[in-house]
């Protein structure tokens, strides 16, 4: 099975098939409309030098652009997600509850909070979808 | 006084009509600080235990904690407490808004009721003066016209009042304050009526002071930036209390149908805090100096159920006249909470007494003929709103269901007391044990009964906190585990049981740092408490009132989930799992220092200070 090193194209590319391959996912998610952009802050000894941007982007039960870009990208998501690698690392591995780490403020949520709350299924969806990509974290190396 | 206390306590006797003032020494308000801790000192100490709780000798207390009135986030609190006539054991309640404050600036910290009035009455406390007077005007108006009639002099005035359920005894009625905050659980309004006491009003202007003015700006400047940082707070202001409805539907936390289904996504949307907000909200209302604001405030124009703008359904009642009677209908949520509201009911044992009469009319244990020819089917709002008032009343088939779940099934006989989910006498609030076993216990052992606020362990096992300054605890818990859940429990009391003794908010303390309590505090009191002296009143506290439960014949066959609970779901999160009840509550016990017939050790007695009851206990 292939492995993608976490926060690179390939790895964004693995996860995006994930998700549209997922009925299940366009059935929770036919309601989302917006992007999600996600900020990894630096951590320079778990090999993680300057922060990370992704870009995703979802639409109906659809996926749409998936990208590792710049910081100003990251500012047009309907959603900007901010927490450090630690804590997007225990995400991914479901060893931390993306809804749990929002509350406790180890994730910081810029946009609708009440459309998140209201779609919460759709969220948790797509994390369990990231835990399906074989990934090689930074610090893992 | 300079110290968040006001330095004096009110004892009112009804009985002769005479009101005088009393002090509590320093040594004491150290050890139970205030709100129920405190009252349940000195009922310990003053009070025939076994009087009738509807009696003259059962005394109704009032409590505001050192916190009150401070200006501080989240401490508008105060407690109420009484022999519960709903369980017969240790009853209290606790609510925001402004009344505690009010009290406290009119010059108390406490006020003790007891006796009875020969007639209806009115206490009206003002600037350091009691005033007993005729209720003539109010008896029989609900809370909102009484509050009106009692405003119309004074605007400015905060008002507690019963309705006509109190009245009329209905074991689980509320008190309200100032129409939008209730002391809602275990049947304390009551009380309030079987003395005859249809309001309580305040009005003073003296603020408490504190004695470290300094460090008290500085904490609440970090309260006021953590608030504002805190997600929790956020989707509180956004969406109120109701705002956990989604997750908590994926989560198996949502009781439906009477305990006996695990998911209903379609009712819960249709129920939930966004739907809330999207609909019917009209503004967001604030406790006393509570930047939160978490109160919804609703109106419904159009429809079988309209409504005039007023305080909107928390969390538990639309699960209660919502989820756990399969009814979707928003609107009929919201008028069922204003009749709750206007007669003075608990809305979580009101919904769920009519969730177990739904669910016995469908089985054939209450038949048509017995309900007043009512139709109890699920989901029909129609007859719940009709119910309510005949319930208020004591009418007919509402007189039965007036004495409560348990009593109500008792009357019906056959195997209906299995539909009842309680634990000693108090329904079940609206968080399902088989989605946390942590709760369940929490049920188990909660103090006034099957309770969700005498203790932190939903924001701790749901991951809405992380406290690891305080004690060892998991960022994310499995729900589903009851191994190792009852050091969690444990902990999760000593801390949030000092939400109700402080007087603060559970929201607020669940949003703040723990060093941003503690300071604050230690500054408007100027104690010096540190972290293990804060969980150690906690401790005390549990243990005062599970020794006055003890002293009431509460054991170990009182500490158990009901059958409801301990049935499996088929469907959802909690599917396929039921607390260990034999674990959790055996290993419980040793961390709590019970014997394992459940009576408090006569060391934990002594190591926690409490030698008076330790004398009671083990004459």
């Amino acid at each position: 099975m292939a492995t993608y090193n976490a926060f690179t194209q390939e790895w964004l590319d693995a996860w995006k098939q994930k998700i549209a391959e997922s009925q299940e996912y366009k059935e929770i998610a036919k309601d989302w409309e917006g992007s999600v952009a996600l900020i990894c802050n630096a951590d320079p000894p778990k090999n993680v030098p300057k922060p990370v941007y992704l870009f995703t982007d979802y639409w109906h039960g659809d996926v749409r652009d998936f990208l590792v870009c710049d910081g100003a990208k990251t500012q047009t998501g309907n959603f900007i997600m901010t927490g450090d690698y630690a804590r997007w690392k225990q995400i991914a591995k479901k060893e931390l509850d993306a809804t749990k780490a929002l509350m406790q403020g180890k994730l910081k949520l810029k946009g609708d909070l009440t459309y998140v709350v209201r779609n919460v299924k759709t969220v948790n969806k797509v994390i369990d979808l990231l835990t399906e990509v074989n990934t090689v974290w930074p610090d893992d190396v | 006084m300079q110290n968040g206390y006001s330095g004096k306590f009110l004892q009112v006797d009804l009985t002769d009509g005479v009101c005088s003032d009393f002090t509590i020494k320093e040594e004491r308000l150290k050890k139970f600080i205030g709100g129920s801790s405190l009252a349940a000192s000195l009922y310990l100490e003053r009070f025939d235990l076994h009087a009738n709780p509807l009696s003259a000798e059962n005394p109704l207390m009032l409590m505001n904690g050192p916190m009150v009135g401070s200006g501080f986030p989240g401490s508008s609190r105060f407690a109420m407490a009484a022999k519960s006539p709903q369980t017969g054991i240790w009853g209290e309640a606790a609510c925001g808004g402004n009344f505690g404050p009010e009290l406290k600036r009119a010059g108390y910290d406490g006020v003790v009721i007891t006796g009875k009035s020969p007639r209806p009455v009115i206490l009206s406390i003002n600037n350091n003066q009691a005033e007993i007077s005729s209720a003539a005007d109010c008896w029989g108006t609900d809370i909102y016209e009484t509050t009106d009639l009692l405003k119309a002099a004074d605007k400015n005035i905060k008002v507690m009042a019963i309705g006509q359920a109190g009245e009329n005894l209905v074991k689980f009625s509320s008190i309200g304050n100032d129409k939008a905050h209730y002391i809602g659980r275990t049947g304390l309004g009551a009380v309030m009526g079987s003395k005859n006491l249809k309001a309580i009003t305040a009005r003073g202007n003296q603020a408490p002071g504190k004695v470290n003015e300094e460090k008290y700006k500085k904490t609440f400047k970090a309260a006021i930036s953590e608030i504002k940082d805190s997600a929790f707070a956020e989707s509180l202001h956004l969406m109120g209390s109701d705002a956990i409805m989604d997750l908590g539907m994926m989560n198996g936390d949502v009781p439906i149908k009477n305990w006996s289904i695990g998911e209903d996504f379609e009712l819960s949307s249709k129920l939930s805090g966004p739907t809330l907000t999207e609909t019917y909200l009209t503004k967001a209302h604030a406790c006393s100096n509570c930047p939160v604001a978490c109160k919804r405030v609703v109106a419904v124009k159009d429809g079988p159920y309209q409504t005039e703008e007023g305080p909107g359904p928390e969390y538990e009642t639309c699960c209660s006249f919502g989820t756990m009677i399969m009814n979707s209908d928003l609107a009929a949520v919201i008028k069922a909470n204003e009749l709750c509201n206007r007669y003075g009911m608990d809305t979580i044992s009101a919904g769920a007494t009519i969730a177990v009469a739904m669910d016995l009319y469908e089985k054939g244990i209450i038949s048509a003929g017995a309900a007043d020819h009512l139709d109890l089917a699920w989901g029909n709002m129609e007859t719940v709103i009709v119910l309510l008032g005949k319930i208020a009343r004591r009418e007919g088939f509402g007189d039965i269901l007036a004495n409560g779940s348990i009593s109500a099934a008792t009357h019906f006989g056959a195997n209906a007391l299995d539909y009842v989910a309680h634990v000693k006498g108090l329904d079940l609030p609206m968080h399902d044990p088989r989605g946390y076993h942590g709760m369940g216990l929490a049920y188990m052992m909660s103090n006034r009964g099957a309770c969700h606020l005498q203790h932190a362990a939903m924001g701790m096992e749901q991951g809405m906190v992380s406290w690891p300054q305080l004690f060892e605890m998991k960022e994310d818990y499995d729900g589903k585990t009851s191994q190792g859940k009852a050091q969690m429990v444990f902990d999760s009391e000593n801390y949030g049981i000092l939400g109700n003794s402080l007087s603060l908010c559970h929201y607020v303390l669940y949003c703040l740092k723990p060093e941003t309590v503690r300071d604050a505090f230690n500054a408007i009191t100027g104690y010096n408490f540190a972290f293990k002296d804060l969980l150690e009143c906690g401790a005390r506290d549990w243990t005062l009132k599970r020794g006055i439960n003890n002293l009431l014949g509460i054991t170990v066959k009182d500490d158990v989930l009901p059958k409801k609970i301990l049935t499996a779901l088929r469907e959802g999160a909690g599917a396929d799992s039921v607390p260990n009840m034999k674990l959790l509550r055996d290993e419980y016990y040793t961390i709590r220092g019970l014997t394992p017939g459940g009576m408090v050790r006569q060391e934990k007695l002594l190591e926690l200070g409490l030698p008076e009851l330790k004398e009671k206990l083990y004459k």
